[in-house]
């Protein structure tokens, strides 16, 4: 599990390892650190901390030491992974073959984000339409993949996949 | 070291030039001369076992268009059974419907107990354990890097300096022709008939160009790379295979709005075995343009080792099949060390 949070510590040298130490410690991994000096508030400032843990106690363990060590949580948001799917058609696609792309990958499980853009002309039958979104599990890419082949061989067009 | 030569064109020409240029190499780290015994092309037969003057070959093919003054024989299979010489270069032009000439030069030499190098992806595309396996019986080699990306070393990279490693895939441009075009298309805002027209102008592709642009160049080198590299036991008609043409000046339009390349990947890993135009990030090391082949291995332990070369022409296979001469000097017994 990904862990966002904003940390607000001691503008003092020392304070970050110690916020961070306790992650170390419960086996995560820290990912990312934003730290800025310039904004102090009361003498604290704001730190912007994302982490990889393995399990809830990890991160209750953590939270736990950071009260403790007066390192206070402003926010926690928890990130969820998600993966890139990138597929551009070529060919003869009509409008109402758009739509049912649409319609299916609307409906299919674990789809994040998705955005469809078609340029080429309505009446020469050649058009070129790039898919690109985001999947939030890894096994998703393959369903998502059956998919899209599936309308291809359907509709005689050629999908060009990613380079995942 | 005795060779024999099948086939006097391009590549046939380039290696005899390198041959006769490397003896110095030869004789310094492996104490011997390599001598060109014979050669032979569609029309003509040169033999001498005291060894063929290269430049005479090459003056002779230069000025009469034939190799030898001789009449080839009808029975090739009893000249290269019969012929004292310890390692034939095949470098005849690619049959891919069942091998053609190719293959049976390289069944006869095994056979008779002759190493082989080749540059004939055919034979290697469609028949590959069984002349793997009838070298192994016969206790010769059978080398072939020249079959694969020119003068891109991926299979002896793969096989010697890699050996530890553990492969898990292979990503690359097998086939130079397609590249130029997808890549004058996307830089020059190309069609795709254009593009053609001017690869086959600059000589890059056929006047049949069907053999590159339908991926079927780039599908016999990946069967071959899966059989060396995967240990795979598959044929040219297992490679799931979509070429280029149908790719609009709109598709490559848009791939290069979202910042990618359209380009024909080669892809293989112990699932996969795939043909396909992908979309690359640009930038990415799959993303090279002109006639230039790469190929990406992802490896357990050194992580992506990539290797890029120019894919095809005269010194460039040439080139490759020195390698393979060199590896079998330095690898290999000659036939008739064997036979002491």
């Amino acid at each position: 599990m990904k862990v966002n949070v904003d940390l607000s510590l001691m503008d003092m040298p020392g304070q970050l390892i110690r916020a961070l130490e306790p992650i170390s410690a419960n086996n995560g991994n820290v990912i990312g650190v934003i730290h800025d000096h310039e904004a102090i508030v009361g003498g604290r400032i704001t730190v912007n901390v994302t982490f990889e843990v393995h399990s809830d106690l990890a991160l209750e363990n953590i939270l736990a030491t950071w009260k403790e060590n007066d390192v206070i949580m402003i926010k926690m948001d928890a990130v969820f992974e998600s993966y890139p799917l990138q597929y551009l058609l070529v060919g003869d696609i009509s409008s109402k073959e758009i739509e049912s792309l649409t319609h299916g990958m609307e409906s299919m499980e674990g789809l994040a984000s998705m955005d469809i853009r078609i340029t080429g002309s309505l009446t020469s039958g050649s058009r070129a339409a790039m898919v690109t979104g985001r999947v939030t599990r890894h096994g998703s890419l393959e369903t998502v993949e059956q998919f899209f082949r599936q309308h291809a061989d359907n509709g005689g067009y050629m999908l060009i996949r990613g380079l995942e | 070291m005795d060779v024999f030569i099948a086939g006097f064109g391009v590549v046939g020409q380039g290696i005899t030039e390198v041959i006769r240029d490397k003896q110095e190499l030869f004789i310094k780290h492996f104490g011997e001369k390599v001598r060109i015994v014979g050669a032979f092309d569609t029309k003509s037969l040169a033999l001498d076992p005291s060894g063929l003057d290269p430049d005479e070959l090459l003056k002779r093919k230069d000025s009469l268009g034939k190799v030898g003054k001789d009449e080839v024989s009808d029975d090739i299979v009893k000249l290269l059974q019969d012929t004292e010489y310890d390692l034939l270069l095949e470098v005849t032009p690619t049959n891919i419907k069942d091998g053609g000439a190719g293959y049976m030069h390289i069944h006869t030499a095994l056979s008779a107990g002759r190493h082989v190098a080749t540059s004939n992806k055919g034979p290697l595309a469609l028949k590959f354990r069984e002349l793997t396996e009838l070298a192994e019986r016969n206790r010769v080699h059978l080398r072939y890097e020249a079959s694969v990306g020119g003068a891109m070393p991926v299979i002896n990279l793969s096989r010697e300096l890699l050996m530890g490693e553990e492969i898990a895939s292979m990503r690359g441009i097998l086939n130079g022709t397609c590249n130029f075009i997808l890549h004058r298309m996307k830089e020059e805002r190309f069609s795709f008939q254009f593009a053609l027209r001017e690869a086959q102008e600059l000589g890059y592709a056929e006047t049949d160009p069907s053999y590159d642009i339908d991926g079927i160049d780039s599908a016999c080198k990946l069967a071959i790379l899966a059989n060396a590299i995967f240990d795979r036991d598959v044929t040219y008609a297992d490679v799931s295979r979509t070429g280029i043409r149908g790719i609009s000046e709109e598709a490559v339009a848009l791939a290069a709005e979202h910042k990618q390349v359209i380009r024909l990947i080669g892809e293989v890993s112990k699932e996969k075995l795939e043909v396909a135009p992908r979309l690359v990030p640009a930038g990415h090391p799959l993303s090279i343009g002109g006639t230039l082949n790469i190929a990406q291995l992802l490896t357990d332990l050194a992580g992506d080792v990539t290797v890029v070369g120019r894919g095809a022409g005269r010194m460039e296979t040439a080139s490759a099949l020195l390698s393979d001469i060199l590896a079998i000097l330095k690898n290999g017994e000659t036939r008739r060390d064997a036979k002491r």
